[in-house]
């Protein structure tokens, strides 16, 4: 009686195994076509919702002043101190270390430290 | 097995001596400093050059930073994971009781600081969605013989309560924290009113008077500035606003207290090393753990910082405090 149950058990691991795989494969395939398809849609949606609710309350961290968001470089630009804090995958990096001085020849990348 | 288990005891041996010699070094060099000839020198330099403890190690202050972001930026791929395996789950006991004390209400704005991979935020958004439903239900339950009145009524200020969404911002000062909450966050399809931010702490990119409830669930340990920490949450939040803060705290009772020490020198270094292959990043925890002030002198720093009605409750016995105060 056991080894029935213990035959069935296996047949019905193996199906599973077997409709995982199929199923992973699945997944792997329609990412691909998803993302042919939306690419430039998913990487806009990405930035553009977050920024706009969050600009509302977010201010640079060093002179408390609200912040300008530039879509071209994808920054968050505070006029009076000169800098632009980049914003990767959504999120926006706060940390005045990592900000960006913004001259108006050059730009460099070294950024002014908190006293 | 046998071998790689005495090597795991000869590496906790060594790793304790090591960090016993580190203390005893660190107190000689502190009072050779003091007794030497060149006092005024050793003044100058102990102001501009300050040190603080990462963990059981005295480092210069501006270290301490990088070496926090290091260790976790190491393990933030395998964080939850090792949260449940080193708590045994308890872990999300102690972040679901922060809500039940916390109890918000819908239209309650939340900043979560050092939230990382995001747990106190889904908590929050999943109490308040839950907290609305109940309230709907209320209403609609009692309203099951409606007059025309009301039914006009109820036609205004349905859309008066949609514009109250409560909103939780993550902010942390590690990206890939973020990264993996966000993550997170994808998959289980919670999007709406949650936000996500890479701040320090210490200066938090919030103007004043923003938000309803202020939490910093085992983060604040990390802070190099804790006063400074405290002072920022209390300019962001608005008068009335809740400081609630989650972290590890001496235990009262001693038998407790020496099965936990056990637990956290042997065990948890071991969990991080076979979870996660990262003996220091866990050994940097228990030893913050143990330098962090206990539950009294905590609550004093926040009174200093200027909130009011501080208290605190122990959680397992003293491993975890919740402590908790207002700004009135």
């Amino acid at each position: 009686m056991f080894r029935n149950v213990l035959g069935r058990l296996v047949t019905e691991i193996v199906h599973v195994h077997r409709y995982a795989n199929k199923a992973h494969l699945i997944q792997r395939v329609t990412p691909a076509f998803v993302s042919v398809r939306s690419f430039t849609d998913v990487k806009d949606e990405a930035q553009q919702p977050f920024d706009a609710s969050l600009l509302e309350f977010l201010v640079c961290p060093l002179s408390k002043k609200p912040l300008r968001y530039d879509a071209d470089t994808n920054e968050l630009i505070n006029e009076d101190l000169g800098i632009a804090y980049p914003i990767i995958d959504g999120i926006p990096n706060m940390i005045p270390q990592e900000a960006r001085l913004i001259q108006k020849d050059t730009d460099s990348s070294t950024t002014p430290t908190q006293g | 097995m046998a071998a790689s288990m005495r090597l795991l005891f000869r590496r906790v041996i060594r790793l304790s001596h090591r960090n016993i010699n580190v203390t005893a070094a660190g107190v000689s060099r502190g009072s050779g400093c003091c007794w030497g000839p060149s006092t005024c020198r050793c003044f100058s330099d102990a102001a501009g050059d300050s040190s603080t403890h990462f963990g059981f190690e005295t480092v210069p202050e501006t270290e301490k930073a990088k070496r926090v972001y290091k260790v976790f930026e190491n393990v933030a791929q395998k964080y939850d994971v090792m949260n449940d395996a080193m708590s045994l789950g308890i872990h999300r006991v102690w972040k679901d009781m922060l809500l039940h004390v916390m109890h918000p209400q819908p239209g309650v704005q939340l900043l979560d600081v050092a939230g990382g991979t995001g747990d106190i935020a889904f908590r929050f958004l999943e109490y308040v969605r839950s907290q609305q439903e109940r309230q709907k239900r209320r209403a609609s339950r009692s309203m099951q013989t409606p007059s025309w009145q009301d039914i006009s009524n109820n036609y205004s200020t349905e859309d008066v309560v949609e514009s109250q969404e409560s909103r939780a911002v993550v902010c942390d000062i590690n990206k890939e924290m973020l990264k993996v909450g966000k993550q997170k966050a994808d998959s289980l399809g919670v999007s709406a009113g949650l936000s996500w931010v890479v701040g320090d702490a210490e200066e938090l990119p919030f103007d004043d008077d923003q938000f309803d409830i202020y939490t910093i669930a085992f983060g604040i340990r990390n802070v190099t500035h804790i006063d400074q920490a405290l002072q920022e949450a209390l300019r962001v939040l608005k008068p009335g606003g809740r400081f609630m803060c989650l972290e590890f705290s001496k235990v009262t009772n001693p038998v407790l207290a020496r099965l936990y020490d056990a637990y956290s020198f042997q065990m948890i270094p071991v969990l991080g090393e076979v979870i996660a292959g990262d003996w220091k990043s866990y050994q940097y925890l228990v030893e913050s753990i143990r330098k962090f002030p206990d539950q009294e002198e905590f609550k004093g720093m926040i009174e200093d910082a200027g909130f009011y009605c501080v208290q605190y409750y122990n959680l397992t016995g003293g491993v975890v405090a919740l402590h908790s105060g207002f700004k009135l």
